[in-house]
């Protein structure tokens, strides 16, 4: 999308652009709505708290002086009675990658005015989240059931434990959250009230197409967070 | 009226500071010209029962009252723990109630309120959503829904607060800085309920403040009037603004370490905690680290003291410039100072952590730039006393309470350097000089910040000025007082008096310290006494004060100029007001008057010599 | 939800670079199994799952989420941040060491 029309500003590119941006009156992000900004500065702030996490997990780790579990061993999937690692998560990870590309479809669809696809989409993605849920959840199961909790697990140090489910267990919740407005949102389109600029139920302000865009800037900043999740914590 | 330009008749760029040079070769046809509005007027909502027009209200303006009251309450539970303690300190055994165990929770709770749910809140939930649509000039939050929501989230994190007197065990007793493993295990005070309510009721604050910044952020952002630049704002909104920037930014560390160490309480887990014995008996923790929740409570910790500091800078810039009647000093350095110091705060976190046992060589970074984050603060301090030299002082309260903030801040700033350095710190560490130190330049300095800005927005609020005869005396008692009960600190600092005692024992301490903390005590009780002064005028005034008018400052900024006094919902009436200047054009040479607002359009005042902003 | 006209509605992006890079994150993810299927060790792990994760977060938050698009200015509000939580990150690893390299003194050598 290029830059929106702005009666009697012109816009420049690059570092000059965000110093007229910056100095210039009423906006400082020319074009951007205030839900889309407030969605971006509030996905910095959980940016930030999922950093303490990660960084507090770094850090306790990499002082343990018992040997931390084996990543690849503790997670992996018996197939037909072949360990093969980490076989969950790639799954897992497949399926919230698939789920971020539905949701970047259905936001161009969104702004397209196309209700159908824009709201199959959705409902694809909300499906894809709940299938991540579901299989973090078998994860917990299967891992509680072989004796890991979160002050004690037979693998190694004790901290293993107690970082996984917290961790994976905020990440979880996001998802969680994230599912429940994406199904919300899949009726609010399928209904037309994007269409209609319908008022909201308890902000009593308009629905507007942008509201999708808000949405994905979440889900995808789920993924992200996937994707650091699954780097630091079961590939390292 | 010029302002009502909707055409574009001539070829002209955005009018900001960086454009009025004329680059566009023509001479411009029209001085008045304001870019057109970017966005539509803003949709409010408008409550119709008692329930929603002041509960639940969504108006900024009436929630900024709902926080400033809330977070007074918490302040006076706050000044009544700190009466039981100096109590204590002044007089040992005259109150049998205050055991040690009960010191500590007072300790506690006297240092978690006052920090953040009194200051914090103040500044940030009061004075912000009062002020920021009104100087802008917006008319209202952009979210204000969600506004409304964080106040009562913020209130149901008073109330669980609150809760902690009351159940067994009473409230934590571990110092504000909750440190592990100590505030868990049971010979700490409030180690079962009580730290549990803490810490649930911080993480609600968090959440609450999450929602109320980014209202603060986006509004201040971008929903600006016309013509209202960021260098065109107040000097309160870059000091507000920038400390919400802060608390947007911080509080994820506060939120994740409050998460952690109610995990290691609840469920045994072992983030924070070693292994270690409890009453001789070994508990199941280990392998945990104390140290990792000092770098995440620090990390919050040091943004923190500047988001209470930084809109006090923000406030008393333009309460001096109003009562002196001239443009505060270098406002761009002003700005730029306010800016670097909330950036370099997310990296000094740790010299607050000289003596923890931490790595060794951190010393270095730390010391460094903490020094380097003094730089920025002088600044300001130079620039504030710079603006009054030669000025058109009037000594009216508010002038006085800034003359105070400028003379405790200096001399809490300088005991800060002391500190901030390694060595320097290590003697001083945990003694009456840090106490002394940071009540001086975060409760006496921003408190005295606070009185000045409600003597001088109080008209604005309610229509009526308070009383200048009570006012003086309220300064002066407060003042004086504040000065009585901090500077003897520093010498018990130095003779090596250790802070969160609840008692000197059988030391060389008793004889040279007792004088000085009765002393302190007896000046703690009248500054606390001399505040229902404050009370009385403030509750008097409302009914039977002066009239205001409207501007009764004569100031420039866009909160006086609403077309109703006090500002009802929507702020502005028909139109928004468009911006042609600075806040700070007080005594231009060749104005009719000593002041122009910021709506007076140039074509009005042609031949005065002002500052291209 | 404050409404501006739909700008955005002639000019959204074709349907194939979404698929591109859905595709390439898929790639990198595959890379990044295959780093533990072929279990590396060392510097070359920790680098290469390094490198994976920064690129595919990349994509994601360039092309996903468009800030590829928007502008400079909010990309770099958005981003300087992250300087403070890498100077946490490099200050948490120098804490880290020290706190194991006292484990190991006190408990183990007998300090």
């Amino acid at each position: 999308m290029s830059d929106p029309k702005i009666e009697g500003y012109t816009f420049k590119p690059g570092f000059r652009g965000m110093a007229e941006d910056t100095g210039s009156d009423q906006t400082m992000f020319k074009g951007v709505q205030w839900g889309k900004v407030m969605m971006w500065i509030f996905l910095l702030s959980d940016t930030f708290i999922f950093s303490c996490f990660l960084i507090s997990y770094m850090k306790g780790r990499a002082s343990t002086v018992v040997d931390w579990p084996n990543t690849s061993e503790v997670f992996s999937l018996h197939v037909g009675g072949v360990p093969v690692p980490l076989l969950l998560i790639a799954i897992m990870t497949f399926v919230l990658i698939t789920s971020s590309g539905t949701m970047a479809l259905a936001v161009k669809y969104g702004y397209e005015k196309n209700r159908k696809m824009c709201g199959w989409l959705i409902l694809a993605t909300a499906i894809g989240g709940l299938t991540f849920v579901g299989m973090q959840a078998f994860e917990w199961s299967k891992l509680i059931h072989e004796g890991v909790r979160p002050w004690e697990n037979p693998f190694g140090a004790k901290q293993f434990g107690s970082f996984f489910f917290m961790i994976t267990g905020f990440h979880g919740t996001h998802v969680s959250i994230g599912v429940i407005f994406l199904f919300i949102f899949a009726r609010k389109v399928f209904k037309g009230d994007f269409d209609n600029g319908k008022r909201g139920f308890f902000t009593t302000m308009k629905s507007d197409y942008v509201a999708i865009e808000i949405l994905g800037l979440y889900w995808h900043f789920v993924d992200l967070v996937w994707v650091f999740i699954f780097a630091f914590f079961y590939l390292w | 009226m010029s302002d009502e330009y909707n055409q574009q008749n001539t070829p002209l760029e955005a009018q900001s500071s960086e454009n009025m040079s004329g680059s566009s070769g023509e001479t411009t046809k029209d001085i008045d010209y304001v870019r057109p509005a970017e966005v539509p007027d803003q949709d409010l909502y408008h409550g119709h029962s008692f329930l929603t027009k002041w509960v639940f209200c969504q108006d900024a303006k009436v929630i900024g009252i709902q926080y400033f009251l809330t977070a007074v309450f918490t302040g006076i539970v706050g000044l009544i723990l700190s009466w039981l303690m100096r109590l204590q300190l002044g007089y040992p055994d005259l109150v049998p109630f205050i055991t040690a165990e009960h010191y500590y929770q007072f300790v506690t709770m006297h240092g978690m309120i006052m920090v953040v749910y009194f200051l914090t809140a103040l500044f940030l939930g009061g004075f912000g959503n009062y002020l920021i649509p009104l100087m802008v000039g917006a008319r209202d939050m952009v979210f204000p829904y969600v506004n409304m929501v964080s106040f009562w989230m913020f209130f149901i994190a008073v109330c669980v607060l609150m809760a902690s007197f009351f159940v067994p065990g009473g409230p934590t007793g571990a110092g504000w800085t909750l440190y592990p493993p100590q505030a868990i295990l049971s010979g700490t005070p409030g180690a079962n309920m009580g730290i549990t309510l803490m810490l649930i009721s911080l993480s609600l604050f968090v959440i609450g403040f999450t929602m109320g910044g980014l209202n603060y952020i986006i509004t201040i952002l971008q929903a600006r009037t016309r013509g209202m630049t960021l260098m065109r704002m107040p000097l309160t909104i870059w000091g507000i603004f920038t400390a919400t920037a802060l608390a947007m930014l911080a509080f994820p560390a506060l939120l994740v370490s409050c998460i952690m160490m109610t995990l290691d309480k609840m469920l045994g887990t072992s983030f924070f905690m070693p292994a270690i014995l409890q009453a001789g008996e070994v508990l199941s923790y280990g392998g945990g680290s104390p140290v990792l929740f000092q770098h995440l409570f620090w990390f919050f910790g040091h943004p923190e003291v500047y988001i209470v500091a930084l809109p006090a800078f923000g406030i008393v810039s333009d309460l001096i410039s109003v009562h002196a009647r001239k443009n505060i000093f270098g406002y761009r350095m002003m700005v730029w100072a306010i800016v670097g110091i909330g950036a370099l705060s997310f990296f000094v976190w740790a010299h607050h952590m000289y003596v923890s046992g931490m790595n060794p060589w951190f010393g270095f970074f730390f010391a460094t730039t903490t020094l380097i984050i003094a730089v920025p603060t002088a600044l300001k301090v130079y620039n504030w006393i710079i603006t009054l030299f030669r000025a058109n002082i009037r000594m009216n309260v508010v002038m006085l309470f800034c003359l105070g903030f400028i003379v405790t801040f200096v001399n809490g700033g300088i005991t800060g350097i002391f500190l901030g350095n390694v060595a320097v710190d290590i003697p001083l560490s945990d003694t009456y000089f840090v106490i002394a130190h940071f009540h001086m330049v975060m409760g006496i300095a921003p408190l005295m910040v606070i009185m000045g800005a409600v003597y001088h927005w109080f008209p604005l609020v309610t229509g009526r000025m308070l009383s200048e005869k009570l006012g003086k005396w309220h300064f002066w008692f407060t003042f004086l007082g504040a000065y009585s009960i901090y500077f003897p600190m520093h010498y018990l600092g130095f003779i090596g008096v250790p802070r969160r005692y609840f008692e000197m024992y059988d030391s060389p301490y008793v004889t040279s310290a007792t004088g000085m903390n009765e002393f302190i005590t007896v000046a703690a009780l009248i500054v606390g006494a001399a505040q229902l002064i404050f009370i009385y005028n403030i509750v008097t005034s409302i009914k039977i004060g002066k009239p205001a008018g409207k501007n009764p400052w004569k100031a420039n900024s866009l909160e006086w100029l609403t077309p109703d006094v006090p500002p009802t919902h929507g702020n502005f009436g028909e139109k928004l007001p468009a911006v042609h200047r600075w806040p700070y054009d007080f005594n231009v040479p060749g104005a009719k008057e000593d002041y122009i607002t910021q709506t007076t359009p140039p074509s009005e005042v042609i031949n005065a010599e002002v500052e291209k902003t | 939800m404050d409404n501006i006209e739909n700008k955005e509605q002639s000019t959204t992006h074709k349907i194939g670079i979404y698929l591109w890079i859905w595709g390439l994150l898929f790639v990198l993810s595959f890379f990044s199994y295959m780093v533990d299927w072929f279990a590396f060790q060392g510097l070359l792990r920790w680098s290469l799952i390094l490198t994976f994760m920064f690129l595919k977060a990349g994509l994601i938050m360039a092309f996903f989420m468009h800030l590829f698009w928007e502008r400079y200015a909010l990309v770099n509000v958005l981003l300087w941040p992250m300087t403070a939580i890498a100077c946490f990150i490099i200050l948490m690893v120098a804490e880290a060491q020290y706190t194991v390299f006292t484990r190991l003194l006190y408990f183990f050598t007998g300090g």
